[in-house]
């Protein structure tokens, strides 16, 4: 491809001898001289393709980015500023505002991170009610990002099948917690409400006809040659660049790198529960080169098929008891620091937390993996076709209200 | 054509191996084969849904979903429980409710709340600001006599942001205690 672009420029400057020759003959009527540049564009902030109001500044040679500069902050609520001036109980609404389509997996990465702290111990059924409703909030997050990576490249059916079960998780949370999106439902020391026998009844009904749904968006889309063509090595991230960035979650499990913190370092009961991790080059049969889009979007729907089999484990044997434990009507924690990692649908979550002794916070720093994503961007950007970079961008699956919290 | 091109110098090794051992002219139409039998895998499941399966939209105005207990809609204080004790306005992460209260006078008789508790300050003025709430219910949980509570209005519209203020110790809007007591008790 770029010996291809010299090609044009050697071209273009013969072109050019040719007219300064021809200047010699008719002077008054020289046309202007023939030059390249780069075309600067911008990608959003209100680009659909942008998931969200991420601005990409794009400098175009002809149809193939030279250069692609991120520009975050158009979502900046001053979340860790703010949470400094809130009680422990009340900055739970804010972190569910930060990843809005995961906002569970937030709130339990920041209820652990008060609980260490704090010592309290949860109790067993609301241990089993966490981990089921964050593996429930992974599938409702990766069937969003599958649904939307194929709207990104042209098929707009995929989307509304995707939403049409990611209803059903909403749904549920809906009858847990009171609300669809924004829940405050995982709560310093257990969870606010209890779930019904009909509610797990659903579930039960619900995983079975997701696993048959699973299998139609594999024949839909993963099996179709368009799609295929579209993300097959295509953007590229190979395991080096994955490290020098700091890349987790499906990004770098598509590079073939087996880690995931609910393995490596088990919180909540995922010791205790029986899944594997997949990674990019599990099955080769898919096609493809490790690293690149299709591989991170492979292992999202095979994450998703692993969620399915931990929510089947838990529902089987979840206690009775209470969902609440001991926690003081005022949250004071004890002078110190913490750091805190979860395994959020994006990535690595952690959560840094600077207690002075008072009611709130001193400091409250998040580590985002959508942030570590984002600045992936330039890395890969250089050298793919504008319509190759929307597959890049949609492939890494951000969300514009972590990076920017 | 340029999109192809662009791709076989960005395929590894193996798969460049691959594809020069056939050639190009029948790799053109195994191309077109795959696509389009790919193309109509992919059509009979959408084909499988348009006859299968009901719609899952719902015509809104006409027909309503049926929201859970708990759903967390509009706040609701119910002005005649309240004891104005102002937890609900401590716990609100967005500071969105406002109390204006006095201690009521000695000689005056302390009436009581319909769970028992008396109502030892005059409640002047309830205001909660709903384009500030941000329906997280931190403020329900905390209420000792249970009486803001989140009711299942959600069509509230309104053409000011100012008109979002409602003071719940206004006549009109005590007037919708029965219909959301009575959404509550379903």
């Amino acid at each position: 491809m770029i010996k291809e672009n010299d090609k044009q420029h050697e071209h273009l400057d013969h072109h050019h001898d040719e007219e300064e020759v021809m200047e010699d003959y008719e002077v008054g009527t020289k046309p202007e001289s023939l030059r390249s540049e780069l075309l600067t564009l911008n990608m959003g902030p209100q680009h659909p393709a942008t998931h969200g109001v991420l601005r990409i500044e794009i400098k175009t040679d002809s149809e193939i980015v030279a250069e692609a500069i991120p520009h975050i902050g158009y979502l900046h609520r001053c979340m860790e500023k703010h949470s400094e001036n809130l009680d422990y109980r009340g900055i739970i609404p804010f972190v569910d505002r930060m990843d809005y389509l995961a906002s569970i997996s937030m709130e339990v990465g920041y209820a652990l991170t008060v609980e260490k702290m704090l010592g309290t111990e949860v109790p067993a059924r609301a241990t089993f009610i966490r981990t089921l409703v964050s593996e429930l909030q992974r599938i409702a997050s990766h069937l969003v990002a599958f649904g939307t990576y194929a709207l990104d490249l042209g098929a707009f059916t995929p989307f509304l099948y995707a939403f049409d079960q990611r209803e059903k998780i909403l749904r549920f949370f809906e009858e847990i917690s009171g609300a669809r999106l924004l829940y405050n439902y995982v709560w310093i020391g257990g969870v606010w409400h209890d779930i019904t026998e009909g509610q797990i009844e659903f579930l039960r009904d619900f995983l079975d006809e997701f696993e048959k749904e699973l299998d139609e968006y594999h024949v839909l889309v993963t099996s179709n040659s368009i799609f295929k063509d579209r993300t097959k090595d295509v953007a590229i991230i190979d395991l080096k660049t994955c490290f020098e960035y700091g890349a987790t979650g499906p990004v770098l499990r598509g590079a073939g790198y087996r880690w995931d913190l609910r393995k490596i370092q088990p919180y909540l009961l995922y010791n205790q529960l029986e899944f594997d991790i997949p990674v990019g080059g599990d099955h080769p049969q898919v096609g493809g080169v490790v690293g690149d889009c299709l591989s991170r979007y492979y292992v999202r729907m095979c994450e998703m098929r692993e969620s399915v089999k931990i929510i089947r484990q838990l529902i089987e044997k979840i206690p009775a008891g209470p969902i609440m434990g001991k926690v003081p009507k005022i949250i004071k924690l004890p002078k110190g620091e913490i750091y805190m990692r979860t395994e959020c649908p994006r990535g690595e979550l952690g959560y840094h937390l600077v207690s002075d002794g008072g009611k709130e916070p001193y400091r409250l720093k998040v580590k985002s993996p959508c942030f570590t994503h984002v600045s992936i961007l330039p890395k890969i950007g250089p050298g793919l076709m504008i319509a190759d970079f929307v597959a890049a961008v949609g492939s890494i699956d951000i969300v514009l209200g972590e990076v920017d919290r | 054509m340029k999109t192809s091109l662009i791709q076989e110098s960005s395929t590894s090794d193996v798969s460049r191996k691959d594809k020069e051992e056939t050639s190009p002219f029948v790799q053109y139409f195994r191309n077109i084969f795959n696509a389009v039998s790919s193309t109509i895998k992919g059509m009979s499941i959408t084909l499988n849904y348009v006859l299968t399966r009901k719609p899952t939209s719902i015509e809104y105005p006409e027909v309503r979903e049926v929201l859970p207990a708990n759903a967390r809609m509009r706040l609701y204080n119910d002005a005649l429980n309240c004891i104005a004790c102002n937890q609900c306005a401590m716990a609100c992460p967005v500071d969105c409710i406002y109390i204006t209260s006095y201690p009521r006078p000695k000689d005056l008789e302390v009436p009581k709340t319909e769970d028992g508790t008396p109502k030892r300050q005059v409640l002047v003025q309830y205001t909660i600001d709903t384009s500030l709430c941000c329906y997280c219910g931190l403020c329900t949980t905390v209420c000792p006599t249970e009486c803001i509570t989140h009711s299942h209005d959600y069509e509230f519209a309104q053409y000011t942001v100012g008109q979002f203020k409602y003071d719940y110790t206004d006549e009109d809007i005590i007037a919708w205690r029965d219909r959301i007591l009575g959404q509550k008790n379903k």
